[in-house]
């Protein structure tokens, strides 16, 4: 039986009668089976930065390596698991502590999970990594600044959010704090921002050297 | 509202004001797809929900499943009710709403990994059809496996594993399926599990019934 002889009742938060299972196959095997670590690249940054790019390039490379990997965009959440949620500080506060908490479970899956989402306030973004016990979450920051980001402004917002027609619009008028502890920066070399294909090799040697792309 | 016409990398997408709450919401195409991940995993993507009264024996089937699987050398992934309330869905309780919700984000989440390329195994109580029957909608044809444990009330009740039956029955426990809230037996799932001359089959049994499915239906090749 994969139940504990003796049932562990907790009451966690709004539900009772909470029961852990413990389940044969875990993390471990799951790891040996794909060949990696299972753990969270959180990318944080301005809207703009270049984090789905990155996002998009390094999953590349390492699928080409032979890794598995998945993209949490926070976009593309927006249109599913998190389409109750607005942009008002407490929705953006329960968009990352949901997003944390699939990641995690992608994490546990074995999988390299890619998390790429604005996340500007430090708090909620250090709830994420909470979650994530021995050294499993990997923050980069998309450390360019705000002038880059504007002049790209590839989705058209930041012409929006300065003449007024959004409100609330991060780095115009919305505060980002930026991360004290990432474990990876990416900024501007020699005055330009580098390659997708450069910032995905940052970040791979990162994983390489620290032995998440074995078991 | 404006209306914002914008390109993706091989994708136009129109915005209006009938989007859900967020608006300047755009989809990112990644080069790496779900193919590649299936080609990479040697399998297909997809969800099989396990749903059952408390005590019908969904999560012991979930671990059992997941064990097979992983012997054959898949990537599989449970998402149990239990564990799940401990994390993503810590912030909901158990009135009809918050089921909802619940099986909602799990729907969601079980989508994201079937995308993946995993066999996400979901095992809920699940009671209400119109929440199960959305969660099949997330997903395309097919590739939504609902398996239904149909166990008899006495028996899950004799099991009582957790002892809710009891506290339901001493009204310690308010609105517990099968007790004081309804079950709503699913009405065209793809698996019905039973149990044969008054006995339930076995963890094992249970198991290979799915895994033949899979196999029939081509989920655990590329």
């Amino acid at each position: 039986s994969c139940l504990r002889e003796k049932p562990v009742m907790s009451n966690i938060g709004k539900s009772t009668n909470i029961l852990w299972h413990d389940c044969p196959i875990g993390q471990t095997e799951r790891q040996k089976l794909l060949g990696q670590k299972g753990c969270v690249i959180w990318i944080t940054g301005l809207s703009g930065s270049g984090k789905s790019t990155v996002a998009c390039a390094l999953s590349r490379e390492l699928h080409y390596r032979g890794h598995h990997t998945y993209v949490l965009d926070g976009d593309n959440l927006r249109h599913g698991l998190n389409r109750d949620l607005s942009f008002k500080a407490e929705d953006r506060t329960e968009n990352i502590r949901r997003v944390g908490e699939v990641a995690k479970l992608f994490a546990d899956a074995g999988t390299i999970c890619i998390a790429s989402l604005i996340s500007p306030y430090r708090r909620d973004r250090d709830a994420c990594r909470a979650l994530l016990p021995d050294s499993r979450f990997i923050e980069v920051f998309m450390d360019l600044p705000l002038e880059l980001c504007e002049a790209r402004d590839p989705k058209g917002l930041y012409k929006l959010a300065r003449t007024g027609k959004i409100k609330g619009f991060t780095g115009v008028d919305d505060p980002y704090e930026s991360p004290v502890n990432s474990e990876i920066v990416i900024k501007m070399e020699g005055g330009e921002c580098p390659s997708p294909k450069a910032m995905a090799q940052q970040v791979l040697s990162y994983l390489e050297k620290n032995g998440y792309l074995q078991a | 509202e404006e209306l914002l016409l914008l390109e993706g990398e091989n994708r136009v997408l129109e915005m209006s004001s009938t989007v859900p709450k967020s608006s300047n919401i755009f989809w990112h195409d990644c080069p790496v797809g779900k193919t590649d991940r299936q080609n990479l995993l040697k399998q297909k993507g997809c969800v099989v929900w396990i749903t059952g009264l408390s005590g019908s024996g969904k999560s012991t089937l979930a671990c059992t499943l997941g064990r097979e699987l992983h012997t054959r050398g898949k990537l599989a992934y449970v998402l149990d009710g239990d564990n799940l309330r401990h994390g993503l869905n810590k912030d909901l309780g158990f009135a009809a709403e918050d089921r909802a919700e619940n099986i909602r984000r799990v729907g969601e989440v079980a989508k994201l990994f079937a995308d993946a390329g995993l066999v996400c195994i979901a095992s809920f109580i699940s009671p209400y059809r119109r929440d199960r029957e959305s969660c099949r909608a997330l997903l395309s044809d097919g590739s939504f496996i609902e398996v239904f444990l149909n166990m008899s009330l006495e028996l899950c009740e004799a099991r009582d594993p957790k002892g809710l039956y009891k506290l339901a029955r001493a009204g310690k426990i308010k609105g517990f399926t099968g007790i004081d809230d309804p079950y709503e037996a699913p009405l065209n799932c793809e698996i019905e599990i039973k149990e044969v001359d008054g006995v339930c089959p076995s963890p094992s049994d249970m198991a290979a019934q799915v895994i033949t499915y899979l196999e029939d239906k081509g989920f655990l090749h590329e």
